[in-house]
C-alpha cells in the first residue's frame, strides 16, 4: 500500500513538472514585420454567412532578412479591449501560451518568402461569439515558436475594429418542442390532481 | 408485501416496524413499499434537480459565447440558482405538513420542469438568470425528501435514512459536472453545431425530472400506513391548522439555530459546487476539463460523506443519545471549517486536491448530521423545521458567494479562507442547542418537573386539540423518541404514570 502511495505522488510530481516545461513566447519580444489587412462587407457581419478576405505579407520596411525563419503563418481572429471587459475568459497575457486573446483560427499557411502578398477567405465560422473584433498573424518558425506579427488595428487595438453577430442557435422546432413538453407537464400535474381528488371520492363513498 | 387499504391493524410491512409503523431498519439494497421505496423514489427526484440545477455550470464555456455573458451575469446567475430556494423550502415544508410529501415534491419537480426545458430557448443574460432561478426552486425537495424520511423511519435510523436520500440526491451537483459535457459532446456528434448542442442537452435533465415526479406521484406513499388525502378523509389524520403549525415552527429556537448553521456546510456546499472549478482552472492553469473532474470529484464525494454524516449520528445517539448527536455535529462541522482555511492556504495542486477532498467529507458529513438532530425538534412542524434548515443552506450560500466570492475585494484563495473562519464562527451556536428531557452540549437534561418527551411534544397541542385527539401521533413519536436519551437511562425524569393515556 506505502509503495503504490508513494508511487502515485511520484507521478502527479512528475506530471506537474511536465507541465511546467513549456514556457510561452513573451508577446512583447515580438517584432511586428507583418502587414495584415482584412476586407468584409459594411456593417455587421453574421457567422455562418458573411465572409472576411485576409491578406498578408511582410512588411517593406521591415530589416533585411527578419523572415529567414519564418516557415508558418498563422492568421486568427482576436477579441478587442472592449469585448474582453469583464470576461477573464478572453484575457490578454503577455505570456503566449496563457494569452486568450486570439481564439479564433482563421487559417494557417506556409510561409512564402519574396514579399508577395498572400490572401485566403474565411466564413465566419457558426461558433464565433457576439463581439468586436480584428485579425493578426503570428509568424512561426519550424519549431511553431511565435517570431513576429501583424494585426489590421492599432497597438492599442482601438481602430478599425469589426463586429460579429454570433448564430443564436434556436430553432424553431427547439422552440416548439421546449413549449410542449412545459405544457405537457403542467398539464399532467393537474391531472395528478384530478386522480388523487377522484380517488379520495371513491375512497369516501366506501 | 402488499399493504391492505383495510384495518389499520392488520397491515404487513416487510420491514420491521414501531408502532408508528415506522422501519426501524434501513435496508438499502430494497425497494420494499412503502418505505424502501419511497426511499429511492425521493433520493432519484432529489437528484434529478440537482443535476437540473447545476446543468448550466459544466457548459458555460459555450453558453457565456452564445448569450454574450460577462463575468458578472455568470456570478449573478451562479446566486440566482441558490437564492430562489430559500424560500421554495420553507414553502415546501409547509406544504409537506398540510398535504404530504408525496403531492408536494411530485408538484414542485413538475412545476419547475418547464424552467429547465425553456433553458433551450434563453436567448439572453437575463433569460439565462430567469431560467436558473426558477430552476433552482427545484432545490426545494430536499425538504420533501428529509420530511418523507422522517416520517417513514424511526428514530433509530432516521438520521442514516436521511443521510443517504440527501447524499445521493446531492450527487447530483457532481455528477452533472461529467454528465452535460458528455451529452453535450453526443449530440455534437451526432451533427448540431456548438450553439444548438448545449440548448438540446438540457432536455436530458428535464426529461429525468418530469419521470421522476411521475414515479413519486405513482409509486409514491406519504405515511406507512397511506396517502395524507386517504388518512383525511378516514378520519386517523387530521388535517392541521396551518397558523398553529406555523407559529410553533417559529416559535422554537433550535429551529433558527440550525438553519444558520446549516447555511455554514450545506450553503459552503453550495458555493463550492459554484466556484471551485473555476479556482483550479486560474489559480492552477489545468484545462476546463480536468478543472471539471475535480469540481465533480468534489460534489461526488456526497455518495458517502452525507450518509456517514447520518449513520454516524445515529451511531452516537445509541450511546450518548441527543448529546451525542449535537457534540458530533459541532466537532465534524468545525473540522469542515479548520480545512476551508487550509484549502485557501495550500499553493500546490496535489495538496490542494487532497485538502479539497478531506474538507468535503467532514462538511458533507455535518449535513448528514444536522439532519440527524433536525426531525427531533419538533412533530407537529417538521415540514417547517426542515424548510427553515434547508432555506438556511441556501441563504448561507448566498451569503458567502456575495461576501467572498463576488466582485474583485477578495482573491478566491482568501475567500476560502474567510469562509472558514466564519464557519468555525457560526458553528459556536450549536453549544447553545438545549433539550429540557435531553440535555445540551453542556447540559445535561433538566431535573425540574415537566421534562419528558412527552412534555416537550405535547407542548405544541392545547388541551382544545388534545381532547380532540389531534396529538395521537405527537404521543406516538415522544414514546419511540426515548431512545434519544442514550444507554444511561435513568439521567432523565421517569415516564409519566398514566397521565397521557387521559389524552387519548
Amino acid at each position: 500500500m506505502a509503495i503504490q502511495y508513494r508511487f502515485l505522488l511520484a507521478s502527479v510530481f512528475v506530471s506537474c513538472l511536465v507541465a511546467t516545461c513549456y514556457g510561452g513566447v513573451s508577446f512583447k519580444t515580438l517584432q511586428t514585420t507583418l502587414a495584415v489587412t482584412a476586407t468584409h462587407k459594411e456593417g455587421v457581419l453574421k457567422a455562418g454567412l458573411d465572409n472576411i478576405t485576409v491578406t498578408w505579407a511582410l512588411d517593406p520596411s521591415a530589416p533585411a532578412g527578419a523572415d529567414a525563419s519564418y516557415k508558418t503563418i498563422k492568421v486568427k481572429l482576436c477579441y478587442a479591449p472592449v469585448s474582453q471587459v469583464d470576461r477573464g475568459w478572453r484575457k490578454t497575457k503577455d505570456d503566449l501560451t496563457k494569452d486568450k486573446t486570439c481564439s479564433h483560427k482563421i487559417v494557417a499557411k506556409p510561409y512564402i518568402a519574396g514579399g508577395a502578398v498572400a490572401t485566403a477567405t474565411w466564413t465566419v465560422q457558426r461558433d464565433v461569439p457576439t463581439a468586436k473584433y480584428f485579425v493578426r498573424a503570428y509568424a512561426h518558425d519550424a519549431a511553431d515558436v511565435e517570431l513576429a506579427y501583424g494585426q489590421t488595428t492599432s497597438v492599442d487595438k482601438k481602430t478599425n475594429l469589426f463586429d460579429i453577430e454570433a448564430v443564436t442557435g434556436r430553432h424553431v422546432s427547439l422552440d416548439i418542442a421546449s413549449i410542449c413538453f412545459s405544457a405537457f407537464s403542467v398539464v399532467s400535474l393537474f391531472g395528478f390532481f384530478f386522480l388523487e381528488r377522484r380517488k379520495t371520492r371513491i375512497a369516501e363513498a366506501k | 408485501m402488499e399493504i391492505s387499504h383495510g384495518s389499520y391493524n392488520q397491515k404487513k410491512f416487510a420491514l420491521p416496524v414501531d408502532s408508528e409503523h415506522k422501519a426501524t431498519e434501513f435496508r438499502l439494497f430494497s425497494a420494499a413499499a412503502p418505505h424502501m421505496r419511497a426511499f429511492h423514489l425521493s433520493w432519484i427526484s432529489f437528484f434529478a434537480c440537482f443535476v437540473s440545477t447545476f446543468a448550466a455550470p459544466p457548459l458555460l464555456p459555450i453558453i457565456r459565447d452564445n448569450l454574450d455573458l460577462t463575468a458578472t451575469d455568470i456570478g449573478n446567475a451562479g446566486i440566482a440558482a441558490v437564492s430562489g430556494a430559500v424560500f421554495a423550502r420553507i414553502a415546501m415544508g409547509t406544504a409537506c405538513d398540510l398535504f404530504g410529501p408525496r403531492l408536494a415534491s411530485a408538484t414542485l419537480t413538475l412545476l419547475t420542469a418547464p424552467a429547465v426545458y425553456c433553458t433551450s430557448i434563453a436567448d439572453s443574460p437575463i433569460s439565462f438568470l430567469l431560467v436558473r432561478f426558477f430552476t433552482g426552486f427545484s432545490l426545494a425537495t430536499f425538504v420533501s425528501t428529509q420530511f418523507w424520511m422522517s416520517s417513514l423511519f424511526s428514530g433509530r435510523v432516521v438520521g442514516t435514512a436521511n443521510g443517504v436520500a440527501g447524499g445521493w440526491g446531492n450527487l447530483g451537483g457532481g455528477a452533472t459536472q461529467l454528465i452535460m459535457p458528455l451529452v453535450f459532446d453526443l449530440i455534437q456528434n451526432i451533427g448540431a453545431t456548438k450553439f444548438t448542442a448545449w440548448r438540446i442537452a438540457f432536455f436530458i435533465p428535464a426529461l429525468f425530472q418530469t419521470l421522476s415526479a411521475y414515479g413519486i406521484f405513482f409509486l409514491g406513499q406519504d405515511l406507512p400506513d397511506g396517502n395524507y388525502s386517504e388518512l383525511h378523509k378516514s378520519g386517523e389524520k387530521h388535517k392541521d391548522n396551518f397558523a398553529q403549525v406555523f407559529h410553533h415552527a417559529v416559535t422554537n429556537y433550535r429551529g433558527w439555530i440550525l438553519a444558520l448553521t446549516y447555511g455554514y456546510c450545506f450553503g459552503v456546499e453550495l458555493t463550492i459546487d459554484n466556484i471551485i472549478a473555476q479556482y483550479f482552472y486560474d489559480r492552477f492553469n489545468v484545462n476546463l476539463h480536468t478543472a471539471g473532474i475535480i469540481a465533480a470529484s468534489f460534489g461526488l464525494a456526497n455518495l458517502f460523506s452525507r450518509p456517514g454524516g447520518g449513520m454516524l449520528s445515529d451511531f452516537m445517539a445509541k450511546r450518548f443519545g441527543m448529546r451525542g448527536r449535537l457534540w458530533t455535529l459541532w466537532v465534524v462541522q468545525t473540522l469542515g471549517g479548520v480545512f476551508c482555511i487550509i484549502l485557501g492556504q495550500v499553493g500546490s495542486l496535489g495538496v490542494s486536491v487532497a485538502v479539497m477532498l478531506v474538507f468535503s467529507v467532514f462538511v458533507q458529513a455535518a449535513c448528514g448530521l444536522t439532519f440527524g438532530v433536525v426531525p427531533f425538534v419538533s412533530r407537529r412542524s417538521l415540514g417547517i423545521i426542515s424548510g427553515m434548515t434547508g432555506g438556511g443552506g441556501n441563504v448561507g450560500a448566498v451569503l458567502t458567494q456575495v461576501i467572498f466570492f463576488r466582485g474583485s475585494r477578495y482573491s478566491t484563495e482568501t475567500g476560502l479562507t474567510l469562509m472558514g473562519v466564519m464557519m468555525i464562527c457560526c458553528t459556536l451556536l450549536i453549544t447553545l442547542i438545549y433539550f429540557p428531557q435531553w440535555g445540551g452540549m453542556f447540559c445535561g437534561p433538566s431535573s425540574k418537573g415537566k421534562t419528558t418527551e412527552e412534555d416537550y411534544y405535547m407542548s405544541e397541542w392545547s388541551s382544545s386539540e388534545r381532547e380532540k385527539g389531534f396529538h395521537r401521533a405527537s404521543l406516538k413519536f415522544s414514546e419511540n423518541s426515548r431512545s434519544e436519551r442514550g444507554r444511561k437511562i435513568g439521567s432523565a425524569a421517569t415516564p409519566i404514570d398514566g397521565t397521557p393515556n387521559t389524552y387519548v
